[in-house]
C-alpha cells in the first residue's frame, strides 16, 4: 500500500494471512474474532493502524513483511475514520458520535497514563487539564422552575445518576466534534506564504463538510462546504490541487475548492451507473431497468457513494497522473476519471470510464503502478482480489478514457487471499451484508414528523410532560 | 406537523389580525431530543435562506435582473433559486428562545438590529412567530418589532446552515435544559466542541450571554467557555453596564419563574477573541 491510503478490509477472510491481526494469546479465548472495519498505513509505511468492530484501535509495526501488534486502545465510541498524520507520529480518529480525537501512534506505556479517576476528559479541545469531577449540586433548593424540578426528580429516580465518566486510560486529545454521526475525516495541507498549514476535514450525516485547522488549533473552524442535500459519506482530496471530492446519498459527486469553501461543479453519476453490467449477464442495468429491474444500490433511484480513491495512472512513457475511482454501494463496478479534468467548470461534460467487475468492490488500494481492488465474492473459488494497471491514452478521440488491464503478475502475489477458504467464517449472508453495506442506511427517513418514534427515545423529565402552566 | 389538530383548530378560530396568540394553545412536551432527525426544515447553506420572509420590512429592493450568482446557493440544477435579499444580516441570536420573552424585550431596545430566536419545538416557535406578527400590527405606527423573528431549528446540529462565519455579535443561552445526568451531558447546549461552532458564527468582540438557576449547569458553562481558547470571560464591572444582562435576568420566561420562587440566577458572559495567527 502506497501512502496512507485508508483501506477498508471489512472481512477477516479477505485479508491475507500476513495482514491478520495476531490473536492476543494472553486474553481469554475470544468467542467472535473482531472484524477489521478500517485500515490505514503511516505515510512512511512503517506502521499499519486497524480499527476493529470492537472499537479498538490497533497499531502494528510493518517490518520485513511481518505485522506485529504493538498496541490496542479501546475508544469510547466506534471509530469511523482513521488516519496517520504526515509527521508519522499522530493518529487522528473520528467516531460515530461525531468526535475527532488525536492519539500518539505509539503510546508511552500502554496503560500507565495518569488520569484522575472520574475526571471529565471532555475539556477544551486539546486542553489536557483534568476537570473537577461532576458534582450534582442541583438540589431542590437550586431548582426553581417546575420544569427543571420535574426533570431532576425523574432523573434522581434512575439510579444511573452518576458522576463517573469513563476516562480513557491512554493519552488522547479531543480535537473537535459534530453533533451528528461522523462519516469521514481527511487531513489536508496547503502552503501559504511558504509555510505549510494543516487542516482537518470532517463530513457528517447531516450534509455538512467542516474545515477546521489542524492540531494544535483544531478548535478554529475555518469554514463549511455546504450544499449537499443528503448525507455525506466520503471525502477524497485530490493530490496537487486544492480540490475536494465529496459523495454521499445523492446521484452526483460534488467538487469543491476547499480552501475557499466554494463548489466548483457536480459530477452526475446516475446515467453512467446504468451502463454498468449486471453480473452474470452481458446486459447493462439500463437494459434491465426498462423491464423494471431495480438497481441494487440503496433505495429506488438514489445512489449511495461507498468509496472514493485517487490512484496513479500511466500516461505516455514514464509519465504518471492521478485518476479518481468511485464506488457506488452494491454496484459491481468502479467509475474512473482523470483528475486533471476536475477543474473544468460546470457545463463541460466529463467523461467517465466504467470498470465492470464481477462483484461489488469493497476497497481499493494502490502501489506505485498497480491498483488492487477487493471484491465481495463469497463463494469458494471466486476471486476476491483483483489487480489492474491503468493507462490514460491521450490523443484519442475519447480523451477521457482510461484503459484498465488486469495485472496478472501482481495477482499472483495476492493469490493467498484468493485461495483462502471462506468456509470457516460461519457468518450468514445477512450479517455480512450488514457489515459491508452500511452506507445506504445513513439516509434519513423524511416526512416522519417529530411526534414519531425517532424523537421520543431520549426524553427527559417524563414523557408527555408539558410546560408547567405556571404563568 | 405542528401540535395536535385540536389545538391548531382552536388557535385558528381565535386568531385575528393583530391579536396576541395565547400560550395555552401552544404548549408542547418540554424536551426534544437534539440528536434525532426530527422533520426539520433548514437551508442547505446560509445563502439559501430566505430572510425576507422573516423581516419583510428589511427586504432590500434591488434592481431587477441582478443575478444571484452565489455558487453554493445555486449549484447547477437549481438556478431558479431566486431569493429576495435583505438589507441587514441577523446579528443577535437567542438559542432555545422558548416563548420569546427576551426577544420581545430586546427588539424595541435595538430596533435597527435583526434579532432571531431559534427554538427546536414546533408549537413554541409558532407562538413566537404569531406574537411577532401581532406586535408588528399593533405597533404599525412606530414600526417596532419588525426586527424580531423566530425559526424552528436544532441549533446543536444546524447553526452553520443559518449563519456565516463571524456574523453574530450576540448569542443568548438563557436557562438551557440542564440535562443533569452525566450520561446526558452530551445533550447540553454548551460543550467544548459546540463552543467551536458558536465561535465560528460570532464576530471577534461579540458576546455569549448565559444565565441559569442550576448552579451545576452554571459551573459547567463557565468552565467550558473558559477552557475554550476562542473565549474570554467578561468581568463583573463590564456586566453591570451591559443592559442586555439586566434584560436577560428579568424578561426571560424562566427568569420570571425563578424570580417568583426567589431563586438564584447565575450569569456569565464570554467574549469572542480573535483567532490566533497560524503557527
Ligand atoms: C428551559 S427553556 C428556556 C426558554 C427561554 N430561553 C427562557 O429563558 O425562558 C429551553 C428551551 O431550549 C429549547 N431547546 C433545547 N434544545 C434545543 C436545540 N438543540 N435547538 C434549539 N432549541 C433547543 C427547548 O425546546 C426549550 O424551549
Amino acid at each position: 500500500m502506497r501512502r496512507g491510503d485508508a483501506t477498508e478490509l471489512p472481512r477477516d477472510d479477505q485479508v491475507g494471512d500476513e495482514e491478520r491481526p495476531k490473536k492476543k494469546q494472553k486474553t481469554a479465548p475470544q468467542v467472535k474474532p473482531a472484524n477489521i472495519i478500517k485500515l490505514a498505513v503511516s505515510p512512511n509505511q512503517q506502521h499499519a493502524v486497524a480499527v476493529t468492530d470492537d472499537k479498538h484501535v490497533r497499531v502494528f509495526s510493518l517490518f520485513d513483511g511481518n505485522l506485529v501488534e504493538l498496541s490496542q486502545r479501546c475508544m469510547p465510541k466506534r471509530p469511523c475514520a482513521i488516519q496517520v498524520l504526515p509527521e508519522n507520529t499522530t493518529i487522528i480518529c473520528g467516531d460515530k458520535f461525531g468526535d475527532v480525537y488525536s492519539l500518539p501512534l505509539l503510546p508511552e506505556t500502554a496503560t500507565e497514563v495518569d488520569t484522575e479517576p472520574g475526571a471529565a476528559k471532555d475539556t477544551a479541545p486539546e486542553a489536557d487539564t483534568g476537570k473537577p469531577a461532576f458534582k450534582p449540586s442541583a438540589t431542590n433548593l437550586t431548582v426553581h422552575t417546575q420544569r427543571n424540578r420535574k426533570a431532576l426528580e425523574a432523573q434522581m429516580q434512575q439510579k444511573a445518576f452518576s458522576a463517573k465518566k469513563e476516562a480513557l486510560q491512554f493519552e488522547h486529545k479531543l480535537l473537535l466534534g459534530h453533533v451528528s454521526m461522523l462519516t469521514d475525516v481527511a487531513y489536508a495541507t496547503r502552503k501559504v506564504d511558504g509555510r505549510e498549514r494543516g487542516y482537518i476535514l470532517t463530513a457528517d450525516r447531516d450534509e455538512h463538510i467542516r474545515i477546521s485547522r489542524g492540531p494544535p488549533q483544531s478548535h478554529v473552524i475555518e469554514g463549511y462546504c455546504l450544499g449537499h442535500k443528503e448525507f455525506v459519506s466520503k471525502l477524497c482530496l485530490v493530490p496537487g490541487m486544492n480540490l475536494l471530492i465529496s459523495g454521499g446519498g445523492e446521484n452526483e459527486l460534488y467538487v469543491w475548492e476547499w480552501p475557499s469553501c466554494t463548489l466548483k461543479r457536480t459530477i452526475p453519476l446516475y446515467d453512467a451507473m446504468l451502463s454498468m453490467q449486471v453480473p452474470g449477464s452481458k446486459e447493462s442495468y439500463r437494459a434491465y431497468s426498462k423491464d423494471g429491474v431495480q438497481i441494487p444500490s440503496g433505495s429506488g433511484k438514489n445512489l449511495a457513494i461507498s468509496g472514493l480513491w485517487t490512484v496513479p495512472c500511466q500516461v505516455a512513457g514514464d509519465k504518471k497522473e492521478t485518476v479518481l475511482m468511485v464506488a457506488v454501494e452494491r454496484m459491481p463496478g468502479l467509475y474512473i476519471m482523470p483528475t486533471n479534468w476536475l477543474p473544468l467548470t460546470s457545463g463541460e461534460e466529463l467523461g467517465l470510464t466504467l470498470l465492470d467487475l464481477e462483484y461489488p468492490p469493497l476497497d481499493v488500494a494502490c502501489t506505485a503502478d498497480s491498483v488492487i481492488v477487493s471484491l465481495d465474492a463469497r463463494e469458494e473459488g471466486q476471486a476476491r482480489v483483483r489487480a489492474y494497471q491503468l493507462r490514460h491514452a491521450e490523443g484519442q478521440k475519447q480523451v477521457w478514457r482510461v484503459e484498465c488491464t488486469r495485472d496478472e503478475e501482481f495477482e499472483k502475489k495476492l493469490q493467498c487471499a484468493n485461495t483462502r477458504s471462506v468456509a470457516d467464517t460461519g457468518v450468514g449472508a445477512k450479517a455480512l451484508d450488514d457489515l459491508l453495506y452500511g452506507v445506504a442506511n445513513l439516509r434519513k427517513r423524511r416526512g416522519w414528523g417529530d411526534s414519531g418514534k425517532a424523537g421520543d427515545d431520549e426524553l427527559e423529565g417524563g414523557a408527555g410532560m408539558e410546560d408547567a402552566p405556571e404563568d | 406537523m405542528a401540535g395536535p389538530p385540536k389545538k391548531r383548530q382552536k388557535r385558528d378560530d381565535i386568531k385575528q389580525e393583530g391579536q396576541m396568540p395565547q400560550k395555552k394553545f401552544y404548549r408542547q412536551r418540554a424536551h426534544a431530543n437534539p440528536f434525532s432527525d426530527h422533520d426539520l426544515k433548514y437551508p442547505a447553506s446560509p445563502a439559501a435562506m430566505d430572510w425576507s420572509q422573516h423581516y419583510p420590512a428589511f427586504a432590500a429592493t434591488v434592481p431587477a435582473g441582478v443575478p444571484n450568482d452565489d455558487p453554493i446557493a445555486t449549484p447547477d440544477h437549481d438556478k431558479q433559486n431566486h431569493l429576495q435579499p435583505i438589507s441587514k444580516q441577523v446579528q443577535v441570536a437567542d438559542i432555545g428562545c422558548g416563548f420569546g420573552g427576551l426577544l420581545f424585550a430586546l427588539a424595541p431596545k435595538m430596533p435597527e438590529t435583526l434579532i432571531l430566536g431559534l427554538e427546536i419545538r414546533t408549537s413554541v416557535t409558532e407562538f413566537v412567530q404569531e406574537k411577532a406578527k401581532a406586535l408588528r400590527v399593533q405597533h404599525a405606527s412606530t414600526g417596532l418589532y419588525q426586527n424580531v423573528s423566530c425559526i424552528r431549528a436544532n441549533t446543536m446540529k444546524f447553526l452553520p446552515n443559518f449563519f456565516v462565519k463571524g456574523q453574530l455579535s450576540k448569542i443568548f443561552l438563557c436557562f438551557p435544559d440542564p440535562h443533569f445526568k452525566a450520561r446526558k451531558h452530551k445533550a447540553r447546549i454548551v460543550s467544548t466542541t459546540l463552543n467551536s461552532e458558536y465561535a465560528f458564527v460570532m464576530k471577534p468582540g461579540g458576546k455569549v450571554y448565559t444565565i441559569t438557576d442550576v448552579e451545576d449547569l452554571h459551573v459547567w458553562m463557565a468552565e467550558h467557555f473558559a477552557a475554550h481558547p476562542s473565549f474570554e470571560r467578561v468581568g463583573e464591572e463590564e456586566l453591570e453596564g451591559d443592559e442586555c444582562v439586566g434584560t436577560m435576568r428579568t424578561e426571560t420566561e424562566e427568569g420570571k419563574k425563578v424570580e417568583r420562587n426567589s431563586g438564584t440566577k447565575y450569569v456569565v458572559v464570554f467574549r469572542r477573541l480573535e483567532d490566533p495567527p497560524w503557527p
